[in-house]
């Protein structure tokens, strides 16, 4: 029986590491150790052993089932390793594969630049208002102390339609000032809005589109000064092109403002050194603002004894293609996506 | 406005340098848009002398010269024909760079070394084209520098000026200001003439308000002359070109005193002259051969048989000045600004005299501007001046004194002068300061049209002062919440959503031609602009799609095939009593859906993704329940079109739809196109958020059954759906369809819908029996409302 044993352990052992698959082992086990295995038939003869030999031999079956039990775990884990390695080859993919992206959208660079410039304003105490793109005479000029005959509508190529039911004569808004008329008439100071929106002149060539978009802003209060323009002016332009750059005022005319302003910023390419961008000056102008000219105030009611207020225009194309590097105006207007796309880049929605 | 240095210090006893000039004026509001040098391009040509000229030995055509130019002599190959031994000539030297590019080296013509280049008229850039060389007067020194000879040793501003500074389109004007702004003070000007001539100009004002004061004077036996050198050269380096002495000076005065003069023919009127209106019917043939049919409101200068000139535009062609001219009237006056502006948009006639109308000249400017005008004439081409008439209708008079406070203007300024820096800074304008009643008062000097109240002082106080000095702060504002108004808010969100779903958005222009606006909107009449840029621009827009579908077309012609583009903007919806603008948002797609993509089988985009976009964009601005239906605009294909709105809000939202194949074909390539557009007020209205508060979930489990129905082929998926979900709105959690077939297992006319649908109870787990009983019910129902059979 010693002999049988020994034979048995022997055999289970080479027959472990002969295995090549977890099934082929749990059957092996079976085979050994299970109620028919050879094992548990084997030691039904230990009945029949003299009381002497058996401790022995019962000790000797006992690490016959520990060493097997033992080399099999130890086989188990190794064709378990060997089976994953396998599955694990088997599912490798191409990661450079390009993945399944979403379609890739975009704002347009000049919606970008609004959403940035109202931000801004926002966050300073400015929040936005809009209002008609077809407006009167009297909103577009007149009460922005733009008489018929005032050399200023030369400036201004303007867009007509034919007058309203009541004879008033219309425009497309040359400009979004109408929109500080309209805030104006209908609400008392303390006032701070900004009119961001589309204004239409009669110009079509390189550098102008009969279409573009304009910021107005202002702010009327109990002694607002000329330095508090230039204060919220400055820190919009840092804020907005992310610079701290030299922010100049130079006086200039506007019928609606006095004293007026053109406000130019060091020039963003050169630094001030003098580029094709600047013509040379290491300045570019951004825009135009000034404190609200009194027969404005006197247009909507307000005394200009107790109030005053600054106004300020800007270009909105202007500062996106400064800010974006776009070379030429009309891009912005052919909707090309691959201009589209190129500007979407990088830029969160 | 151009002027140049030299001319400026004329009248300015200062001396700075031209950058140091342009950067105070700048600063100070006349914006000086360039400075450049004259004599570009001549610093190395001189005058040369011609000693030897001899024909070139291996070329017909060229002579090879000895030219003396001061310090030595140079040996010169030149081309032209047209010089002689002892010519004075324009030597370009080795190393000069002509105005036109051309660069000067020593070099070798057919053999004969050259050492320089006799120049021409072209080449110098004092001509577009010229004849031969250009031969310099006899006196002219060799070696000496050719730019001083031809007035160019000198710079050259170009000024942007503002309509309010009409008083600086004059060259003194200008030096006036800089005056001003440096405290070294002006040249006097004090013209000397002697009254030599006993006849005097006749004139009469009828219309005073049209020209308040017209100055006249009569010189008589003058000989008409080409101007000399100096005045030429003046002139030319502004742009003007020399007609003669006469015109010469005229212009030279309305550049010099921004007086706008003119000189008539004495022979060809009969004294006296009247001021007036026209009369109806009345023409006039200007000095540009224009033939301005007139009316009343237009002012003339006219004698008793026919108008002369319109006042302060342009003067009449058979009265102007010719070479045969002896006898002159010459005129200088002040018409009022909004009578030349509106004849000179009603005739549509700009010139320099208009220009400085408009802007308002000094009224008070007018006799010393004839006195400098005869004093040049006569020095210029001899003659007698008669006596100056002085013609006033008494319609204008000088400013009132302007009040100042001088705590406001700093209040206001942001600045912090003393009253006696202030009232410094204005006498140095030309104010002159006046007490009344206790206030403080300045009146405007009579060239300043421009200050009339407090805050026109305010505004020449700090720009002498400088912008630069005023210091910059924040205001101090209230803690108060801002908001941006609530439709901006659904604007960007919407602008947000699109984009995250894919869309590249688009800014077309809010005007369309009037056929593509007809062709998508017949209906509806347009506004129309009066004064259209083109005709592709000539109504405004009452729906996106037409810019929608011209930005498509662009891209599709640039091989772009694919896309997906959105808008959101204004349309402009006329109605009979009033224009309605509302904020619109389309969508457009076209193309592959995942074009050239490994992981999914080519397919072109269809009606159902951009449904699905539209129910998705929908759904995140909190519409609940949009309904399609079929119906739409008369450019979608009539099978692919549907209209919707929702269950609470019954007004149409939007459309949707496939681009009808006709107007498909309008595109290049042709391929489908699906577009969609809503009335964002309409969406906003729509929102119906339930309250979230009283929705629980489920914490026990669902049960899912499927089942195929057979309908009627053109039975709609949505309201078959919607009633299957009515059945138990409170059990039935969700119906989906699965799949629509037809096909030859189905009788003709029939369909098959599959869906599945989610059972769940908020408060229980549902039983078998329960779930069988709703089965039973959701096919009663099919059965009843639309005759459909399970399969």
């Amino acid at each position: 029986m010693r002999k049988q044993l020994e034979e048995l352990q022997a055999r289970a052992l080479e027959e472990v590491q002969r295995a090549t698959s977890v099934a082929g082992l749990e059957e092996l086990r079976v085979r050994i150790l299970g109620k028919k295995g050879m094992l548990t038939q084997l030691l039904r003869g230990l009945k029949e052993v003299s009381d002497a030999e058996r401790p022995e031999l019962g000790m000797l079956a006992n690490q016959l089932k520990e060493g097997f039990n033992a080399a099999l775990t130890a086989r188990m884990g190794d064709l378990h390793h060997l089976e994953l390695q396998q599955r694990l080859a088997l599912e490798r993919i191409d990661v450079t594969l390009p993945g399944r992206r979403p379609h890739g959208g975009g704002r347009h660079p000049i919606s970008r630049a609004l959403s940035e410039i109202e931000d801004i304003f926002l966050q300073m105490g400015f929040p936005a208002v809009s209002g008609p793109e077809v407006e009167s005479d009297w909103h577009n000029f007149g009460a922005l102390n733009i008489p018929p005959d005032h050399p200023a509508r030369e400036m201004h190529d303007t867009f007509y339609l034919a007058a309203d039911s009541q004879g008033g004569a219309r425009v497309l808004r040359t400009h979004t000032s109408p929109v500080q008329i309209r805030v104006m008439e209908s609400r008392q100071p303390p006032l701070r809005v900004i009119a961001p929106g589309k204004v239409y002149r009669c110009d079509s060539d390189l550098t102008h589109t009969p279409m573009f978009h304009q910021v107005e802003g202002f702010m009327v209060d109990r002694d607002v000064h000329f330095g508090h323009l230039m204060g919220v002016m400055e820190t919009f332009l840092r804020r907005f092109f992310e610079r701290q750059l030299p922010v100049r005022f130079r006086p200039s005319f506007f019928p609606f403002t006095e004293p007026s302003t053109e406000v130019d910023m060091g020039c963003l390419f050169c630094e001030g050194s003098g580029c094709r961008i600047c013509k040379g000056s290491g300045w570019i102008e951004v825009l135009g603002a000034g404190l609200i000219h009194p027969n404005v105030l006197a247009n909507v009611g307000i005394d200009k004894e107790i109030y005053s207020g600054f106004a300020f225009g800007l270009g909105v194309e202007r500062m996106a293609m400064l800010k974006y590097g776009i070379g030429d105006l009309r891009t912005l207007y052919e909707n090309d996506v691959r201009f589209l796309s190129l500007h979407a880049r990088g830029e969160g929605v | 406005m151009k002027l140049t240095r030299r001319w400026l210090l004329e009248h300015w006893m200062g001396d700075w340098e031209a950058r140091s000039i342009g950067r105070r004026l700048t600063q100070a509001g006349l914006e000086v848009a360039s400075v450049t040098r004259l004599d570009q391009g001549l610093e190395r040509v001189e005058v040369g002398c011609l000693l030897e000229v001899k024909q070139h030995p291996e070329a017909d055509r060229l002579t090879v010269c000895r030219v003396d130019v001061g310090a030595e002599q140079l040996t010169i190959v030149c081309g032209a024909r047209n010089h002689r031994v002892g010519d004075r000539v324009a030597v370009a030297r080795e190393g000069a760079v002509l105005p036109n590019g051309m660069k000067i080296a020593i070099s070798s013509i057919r053999g004969q070394r050259s050492e320089g280049m006799l120049a021409s008229e072209a080449e110098l850039g004092l001509a577009e084209a010229s004849e031969g060389i250009l031969i310099l007067p006899p006196d002219q020194v060799p070696g000496t520098s050719l730019a001083p000879i031809l007035g160019r040793d000198d710079d050259l501003f170009e000024l942007e000026l503002t309509p309010n500074r009409g008083d600086c389109l004059g060259v003194r004007g200008i030096a006036r200001e800089l005056a001003a702004l440096s405290g070294i003070p002006l040249r006097p000007l004090q013209p000397q003439v002697a009254v030599t001539d006993a006849t005097s100009a006749e004139i009469m004002i009828e219309h005073g308000h049209g020209c308040p004061r017209y100055v006249g004077r009569v010189i008589r036996g003058l000989a008409m002359q080409p101007s000399p050198a100096w005045l030429q050269h003046r002139l030319e380096a502004v742009g003007l070109r020399s007609i003669n002495a006469v015109v010469d000076v005229t212009n030279y005065i309305l550049l010099d005193l921004n007086h706008p003069m003119h000189a008539f023919d004495l022979a060809q009127l009969v004294m006296p002259l009247c001021v007036r209106g026209a009369f109806p019917g009345e023409t006039l043939t200007l000095l540009n051969g224009t033939i301005c049919k007139l009316v009343p409101e237009d002012v003339l200068i006219a004698d008793a048989r026919r108008p002369l000139a319109l006042a302060g535009i342009m003067g009449g062609m058979e009265t102007g000045v010719t070479e045969a001219t002896t006898d002159l009237f010459l005129e200088v006056a002040y018409f009022s600004p909004t009578t030349v502006t509106r004849s000179g948009r009603r005739h549509g006639i700009n010139s320099d005299s208009r220009y400085r109308f408009e802007r308002g000249v000094d009224p008070e400017g007018l006799v010393l501007a004839m006195e400098r005008a005869t004093e040049l004439i006569l020095e210029l081409c001899g003659g007698r001046a008669g006596p100056i008439t002085v013609a006033d209708a008494g319609t204008w008079t000088p400013r009132s004194p302007v009040p100042l406070r001088h705590e406001r203007v700093n209040r206001l300024g942001g600045i912090d002068l003393t009253q006696a820096d202030m009232e410094t800074v204005l006498e140095h304008l030309g104010c002159e300061k006046r007490v009344l009643q206790g206030q403080i008062c300045f009146q405007p000097p009579s060239h300043r049209h421009d200050l009339a109240q407090e805050e026109d002082l305010l505004e020449e106080i700090v720009r002498v002062h400088g912008y630069d000095n005023v210091t910059r702060v924040l205001p101090r504002i209230e803690t108060r919440p801002m908001e941006n108004d609530a439709r901006s808010h659904l604007f960007s969100q919407s602008t947000r959503k699109m984009v995250a779903m894919g869309y590249l958005e688009t800014i077309n222009y809010s005007f369309v031609s009037k056929a593509l606006q007809h062709r998508f909107d017949p209906e509806r009449a347009a506004e129309e602009l009066v004064n259209p840029i083109s005709e592709d621009m000539a109504v405004l827009r009452t729906s996106l799609a037409p810019g929608l579908l011209e930005a498509a077309r662009r891209n599709l012609s640039r091989a772009n095939l694919s896309l997906r583009l959105f808008e959101v903007g204004r349309v402009f919806l006329r109605s009979d009593t009033a224009l309605e603008e509302k904020e619109h948002l389309a969508g457009l797609v076209t193309g592959e859906l995942h074009p050239h993509a490994w992981y999914a089988r080519s397919r072109a985009v269809d009606f159902f993704d951009l449904k699905g976009d539209l129910e998705h964009l929908a759904l995140s601005q909190g519409c609940m329940d949009l309904v399609f239906s079929p119906g739409g605009p008369e450019f979608l294909h009539p099978g692919q079109k549907a209209l919707f709105q929702t269950r609470s809000h019954p007004r149409p939202v939007g459309w949707i739809g496939m681009l009808h194949p006709d107007h498909q074909r309008l595109l290049d390539p042709s391929q489908a196109v699906f577009l969609f557009e809503l009335d964002m007020d309409e969406l906003r209205a729509c929102r119906s958020i339930p309250d979230r508060s009283e929705v629980t979930l489920s914490r026990f489990p669902s049960l899912e059954r499927d089942f195929a129905f057979m309908v009627d082929d053109e039975l709609g998926a949505g309201p078959f759906m919607d009633a299957v979900a009515g059945t138990d709105p409170g059990l039935i959690q969700a119906v989906r369809l699965f799949d629509v077939y037809r096909g030859d297992a189905l009788p003709a006319g029939k369909k098959s819908f599959a869906i599945n649908v989610v059972f769940r109870a908020p408060d229980r787990t549902l039983t078998d029996q329960e779930a069988q009983e709703l089965c039973h019910r959701i096919v009663e129902t099919a059965q009843r409302l639309f005759g459909a059979r399970q399969r």
